[in-house]
């Protein structure tokens, strides 16, 4: 007997090598980084949204400067150049005064024109920056304070102010010294209005072209408003377009004058302050509100609207203020945008027409009589009763931002009533920006809502026949067939839908109404039948195969509908013209005369089906995999006690699959949500704020994608658009969390084991 | 009075796709009588069960020869509905497989896919079918409480009383203990020569023991054909062919 001696065993077998142990550290580590990374990511984009929009929510700073004493006495005018630097102060007599803030040195410009006269009244336009003076002989007249702007050899500026004196005119009406008036400048068009001890006029100035030089102003009519008035004058201002005037009388009343067909007439009168006459009446930038104040120091803004059942624009309140103070009130518009100071008493407040909104208060150091702002709305400017000047940094970057603002319903400049508008830039620089982004959101669920209203249906009931009913060599074409349609570049579906079915189904909707109804009803009634037929009949489609007897008739019944729908608008969406009597079958005409809502082109129907079209194959995907993989031992039981096909979906697949599936409508809702090419390209991108199928929407993605690159960088608009696109991440992000926690319920439910 | 051949194998044969899994099977199962399948794996056993509520029409590309007649009526007459052929005959499976809904829900299930809901109707069902499955001593404090809270032989017992529920002809029950322990195990035996007063029981198993203790005529398949069929005492202690000894005696599995 020979026993081969046992080999001694390897002493090394028990290690692992350590390359082994290095890589499976390694792989752990990037994992691990891999996973912050992404975490970290998230919270850096959110953080870079927030950071851009945080702004929008501070209110301005403004910072004091020292006093600048100028002896001589009261100021009636203070002005100031673009930048803020050297603002002047008129004081009635024949100099401009203009103050270097920097050194504060004076310089004194007389003002030729003014020589020998005796000024009774004087107006300033600080868009035009002229003054307007009124004497005590009845004439009236103006200058310009300009400001030439030189640089030497190093690239130094020096601002150089210039008096440009005006022509004078003759008011032919009334008697004795001017009491008030007010010079509207529209270019071709200018209204001098004018207010004498005894009488009213308004003065409409014309220029003529010369060959050599500028235009020379001539005075080309005088009307006696005086006939249409019969209190005494408080305050007079005349539009900026040069073509109406607002006169508010001692019994409180204010007048609007207007010229209609080259007569000034009488518009409207109104009460703003119940009994008391407004001691102030401002435009605010743009020339469409006017913000007036009484003694008391009230303040309410008047715009001109048109309001309901009117074709004539009128004044009406759109705003009102808290109180101003009691005192000499000041008033000094933005040339930016719709803020205003204001203030009596030497208390002072920024306030923004749009949201009406106070963005700063505080205290004057003495009692101001004048104000101004700069140009570009960095400084403003305070001139006291003894010739003080003092100067204010002001930093208000973003006046218009606001809650109100962007949840709320504004009333806006030539609105008839609040309401939610989005229309950020416009075409002039007075525009009023309107950033509420209640209609981009109302546009981005209108948007999903359609899109999910067509594509769960079909995605589901898809998804349970696939996973359920088809059978496995179909089943192989179909799904990757379907996860191929989710491969589709977004922006082919939207130019399909914007310039292939849009049009297309334009004129055929009473055809999909039909269609929407006979589909489903043909396929019950197959199913009816059907199931009547005898087994050996059915046998013959057995295992899933069914839809080869449904879907002729499907097709069948489809063909019907889609020529019925013109019978069908002839009999229900007859359309009667007003105009001629006439009755014409067109739905396109008959949804806005039967509802009062708009028919657009390309509406939600358009995007509700291509949008939906890009949300089937997602929804579908991830359902159909739920679905597929409830474990074959349940269906089998199921089966085996006897259930149907239909039964073991309902009551074991279903409910088994069910987080899957909520999982898939998430992801769908997610996808539709932040969908923007094909909404961009389908909707017609109108900011509409209702839910009628036959319109367009805007929604918040299409609106920063349509935007952004216009937008100045860290304008107001530009974190407007970051804003939205911090509502579109809270949407889903909620939205999310919450399917999460519902999720994890329903699998806490149907858990197996 | 019951009968012998209340299941009838007639002449059966069965293919996945091109592979022929049973060759012309002839075989009489009687009435209330427990009938075990034996063989080796891959014999064809399971296959042979599963085509008697037809359960295999689930797999695609099969085909078959031959019939099987449940009390004389033909399985594959084309007027059966396969539906109301299952709930002739009830199944129960290897694996426990309740389903994710309470105690009471599983076993009901028959009932209501077959629309009935009457709350009587139901409790009694309930109560009669866990009695018979000697479940109900365990579970009828806990009817309402997800069936997954139940241990692995409860849960068998419940899908047995589930399979019981709508009291089928026959119970096919395809290797119900492989998953158990021995205690479950030998409490589903002994539920098994109890459910034979009322049923037809043809029971698939790998357990030699188990077609001893609990069977009365005991088939032995290998290689998809019908070796030995006949009283189980008589095939296991006196086999009549030499394939069914080689197996009962371990020499090959």
């Amino acid at each position: 007997m020979s026993s081969t001696p046992p080999s001694s065993p390897d002493p090394k077998r028990f290690e692992v090598s350590k390359g082994t142990l290095w890589l499976d550290r390694a792989m752990t580590q990037l994992i691990r980084v891999g996973g912050l990374a992404v975490i970290l990511a998230v919270f850096g984009i959110f953080f870079f949204i927030v950071k851009e929009i945080l702004p929008l929510f501070t209110s301005a700073e403004v910072e004091a400067e020292k006093v600048v004493e100028t002896p001589g006495g009261e100021a009636l005018v203070l002005g100031v150049d673009e930048w803020g630097e050297k603002p002047f102060l008129y004081r009635g007599d024949g100099e401009v005064v203009v103050v270097d803030m920097e050194s504060g040195e004076r310089q004194v410009l007389p003002v030729p024109s003014l020589e020998g006269v005796e000024v009774t009244a004087v107006a300033y336009d600080a868009v035009k920056r002229r003054v307007a003076v009124g004497l005590a002989d009845g004439r009236v007249g103006s200058f310009l304070v300009n400001y030439e702007t030189e640089f030497d050899d190093e690239g130094e500026r020096t601002i150089v102010p210039v008096v440009e004196p005006e022509p004078w005119f003759e008011v032919s009406l009334g008697d004795g010294p001017v009491t008030a008036l007010s010079y509207g400048d529209g270019g071709s068009s200018r209204m001098i209005v004018v207010s004498r001890e005894t009488g009213l006029a308004a003065l409409r100035l014309g220029q003529k072209r010369a060959l050599i030089g500028k235009p020379k102003l001539t005075l080309k009519d005088t009307t006696d408003l005086g006939a249409l008035f019969d209190a005494g004058v408080t305050s007079v201002v005349a539009s900026q377009n040069g073509e109406a005037a607002l006169v508010a009388g001692d019994d409180g009343e204010v007048r609007y004058f207007q010229v209609e067909n080259g007569e000034i007439v009488l518009k409207q009168t109104f009460e703003p302050f119940e009994g008391e006459a407004p001691v102030r009446m401002d435009y605010v930038f743009g020339g469409v509100s006017v913000a007036m104040t009484d003694r008391a120091g009230e303040q309410k803004v008047f715009s001109l609207f048109r309001p309901e059942g009117s074709s004539e624009r009128l004044f009406g309140q759109t705003k009102e203020f808290d109180e101003v103070g009691e005192g000499t009130s000041i008033f000094a518009p933005s040339l930016r945008n719709k803020s205003f100071l204001t203030g009596g008493g030497g208390k002072l407040s920024v306030r923004h027409l749009t949201s009406g909104a106070t963005r700063w208060e505080g205290e004057a150091e003495f009692e101001p009589v004048a104000a101004t702002i700069d140009g570009k709305s960095e400084h403003f400017f305070l001139a006291g009763g003894s010739g003080q000047i003092q100067r204010f940094h002001f930093d208000d970057p973003h006046p218009e931002a606001g809650w109100r603002a962007f949840f709320g319903k504004v009333w806006y400049e030539g609105g008839e009533e609040p309401v939610y508008q989005w229309q950020s830039t416009g075409g002039s620089d007075d525009f009023e920006p309107k950033l509420s982004l209640v209609p981009l959101i109302i546009g981005s669920l209108k948007g999903t809502f359609y899109a999910l209203l067509f594509s769960v249906p079909v995605a589901l009931l898809a998804a349970v026949f696939s996973a359920a009913f088809l059978p496995h060599d179909m089943k192989r074409v179909v799904k990757p067939a379907m996860e191929i349609m989710a491969s589709l570049p977004s922006v082919v579906l939207g130019f399909l839908a914007g310039l292939w079915l849009a049009p297309l189904i334009e004129d055929k909707v009473p055809s999909i109404l039909l269609l929407c109804l006979s589909l489903p009803v043909a396929a019950l009634i197959v199913g009816r039948v059907w199931s009547l037929q005898p087994m050996q009949v059915r046998q013959k489609f057995e295992g899933g195969r069914e839809w080869m007897v449904l879907v002729p008739v499907l097709l069948l019944a489809g063909w019907v509908a889609w020529s019925l729908g013109p019978v069908l608008e002839g009999i229900f969406f007859v359309y009667n013209d007003p105009a001629t009597g006439r009755e014409i079958a067109d739905f396109r005409l008959w949804w806005p005369q039967a509802t009062g809502l708009s028919f657009d082109q390309r509406n939600s129907l358009v995007v509700g089906f291509m949008m939906g079209f890009a949300v089937i194959p997602v929804i579908f995907t991830i359902a159909e995999d739920a679905l597929s993989n409830v474990p074959k031992t349940l269906t089998a039981a199921a089966s085996a006690l006897g259930a149907s096909r239909w039964q073991v979906v309902w009551s074991i697949i279903v409910p088994v699959a069910s987080p899957g599936i909520f999982s898939a409508l998430m992801i769908g809702f997610g996808r539709a949500v932040g969908e923007t090419m094909i909404v961009v390209m389908a909707t017609g991108n109108t900011p509409v704020t209702e839910w009628n199928i036959f319109s367009g929407m805007r929604t918040l993605s299409a609106n920063i994608a349509v935007e952004l690159p216009e937008a100045a960088p860290g304008s107001t608009h530009y974190r407007t658009l970051f804003l939205g696109a911090l509502v579109l991440f809270m949407l889903t992000f909620i939205l999310n969390s919450v399917a999460e926690v519902m999720r994890q319920r329903l699998r806490e439910k149907n858990k197996l084991v | 009075m019951t009968r012998d051949d209340f299941i009838a194998v007639e002449n059966f044969s069965f293919f996945y796709g091109e592979k022929q899994a049973l060759h012309d099977i002839d075989m009489a199962i009687p009435e209330r009588r427990v009938t075990a399948l034996i063989g080796p794996s891959g014999c064809g056993k399971s296959t042979l069960l599963r085509n008697m509520n037809r359960m295999n029409d689930l797999i695609e590309g099969v085909r078959h020869r031959g019939d099987i007649r449940l009390n004389g009526h033909s399985l594959y007459d084309p007027k059966v509905e396969v539906i109301s052929l299952r709930k002739r005959v009830g199944m129960v499976f290897q694996k426990y497989n309740p389903f994710a809904k309470t105690v009471y829900e599983n076993v009901v299930f028959s009932l209501r896919v077959a629309g009935r809901n009457r709350k009587r109707e139901l409790d009694e069902v309930v109560e009669r079918s866990l009695r018979s499955a000697a479940l109900w001593d365990e579970v009828k404090d806990r009817l309402h409480d997800s069936a997954f809270g139940l241990s692995g032989g409860q849960q068998q017992r419940l899908c047995i009383a589930r399979a019981i529920a709508n009291q089928p002809e026959i119970l096919l029950m395809d290797e119900p203990c492989a998953a158990l322990d021995p205690t479950a195990t030998l409490k589903i035996e002994s539920l098994i020569r109890e459910l034979k007063e009322q049923f037809t029981i043809v029971i698939v198993t790998h357990n030699m023991e188990q077609a001893t203790r609990c069977s009365d005529r005991t088939a032995f398949l290998y290689m998809g054909r019908l070796i030995e069929y006949g009283d189980t005492k008589q095939v296991f202690e006196n086999p009549r062919e030499e394939e069914t000894e080689a197996y009962i005696s371990g020499r090959f599995s």
